[in-house]
């Protein structure tokens, strides 16, 4: 088959939503032998971005950093290999760029139906939505 | 595992993504060892001139009805089993109707359809799966 799903992206910011992601991807490596990327954001608000001081906040980024290991612990259980990657930014925006990036080399993206954003949508939430109206990759939607 | 994909679901209408997020289920099959149902919705909510709409229909439905067939014809050389389902009404509402009742545990579209205004991003119907259906959705591009 020409198209083989290989390297599948899978966003995580820690809600059970985004667990139950993580077990999908790791199922489908497991079917196809391919390997799975987390990606873990830091939301950082817009103005920060512009200002250094933004990416002083350590504590945040050890709580990231731990929901990558925990992540990695959970795909060894399966044994699939599970590279972790932690950003600062705009989860949306910074998801569909990491996907679309042609260097990553992302075969498939799969995320939780709804992740933590504070305002809840009854079925799909925003980040879900932006990831999926602008990433140029095939999106799973787990519910 | 529990999550394993035992039926998908692929509704199709003929266009090329159609064909793409077929031949993207056609490996989840040889993958997963799952089963493969594909439908075709004639879709009936469109406002239509009273007196053309019973011939209309007709159209759509030999349409669809030869889009299946060709569907099935191809994935018969692949020896894959299928089922269709040829059915009336709005499209997404359908396509969520069939996915509860036949339990499917994955939807594989198109990000884009035969939509008279080909959207720039994802089609009116994708879109409205993927917010709706209560099973996972994987939107092919």
């Amino acid at each position: 088959m020409a198209v083989k799903t290989k390297k599948i992206l899978v966003p995580l910011d820690g809600s059970k939503n985004s667990i139950r992601g993580l077990d999908m991807a790791i199922h489908i490596a497991r079917q196809s032998q391919g390997t799975v990327t987390a990606l873990a954001v830091k939301t950082v608000p817009g103005i920060y971005a512009l200002h250094p001081l933004g990416f002083l906040d350590f504590n945040s980024m050890t709580e990231i950093k731990k929901l990558l290991a925990e992540a990695k612990v959970r795909a060894a259980q399966k044994g699939i290999d599970l590279t972790g990657k932690a950003i600062a930014g705009d989860p949306g925006y910074d998801i569909a760029r990491f996907a679309n990036n042609p260097k990553n080399k992302i075969d498939m993206v799969v995320i939780g139906a709804r992740g933590r954003g504070s305002a809840k949508e009854i079925f799909l939430g925003s980040v879900s939505n932006y990831v999926l109206h602008k990433s140029k990759k095939p999106v799973l939607i787990v519910k | 595992m529990t999550n394993s994909f035992k039926n998908i679901l692929v509704p199709i209408d003929g266009s090329i993504y159609s064909e793409k997020a077929l031949e993207r289920a056609c490996e989840f099959v040889e993958t997963f060892d799952s089963k493969l149902i594909l439908t075709y919705v004639v879709e009936k909510s469109i406002p239509i001139n009273l007196l053309d709409r019973k011939e209309y229909l007709g159209i759509l439905q030999k349409f669809g009805t030869n889009i299946l067939q060709k569907a099935k014809h191809e994935l018969s050389k692949k020896n894959i089993p299928v089922r269709t389902f040829l059915k009336e009404g709005n499209i997404a509402n359908e396509i969520d109707k069939i996915a509860k009742k036949e339990k499917c545990d994955l939807i594989i579209v198109g990000n884009k359809g035969l939509g008279s205004v080909t959207r720039l991003l994802l089609g009116s119907v994708s879109n409205k799966i993927s917010q709706s259906s209560s099973c996972s959705v994987l939107i092919v591009k």
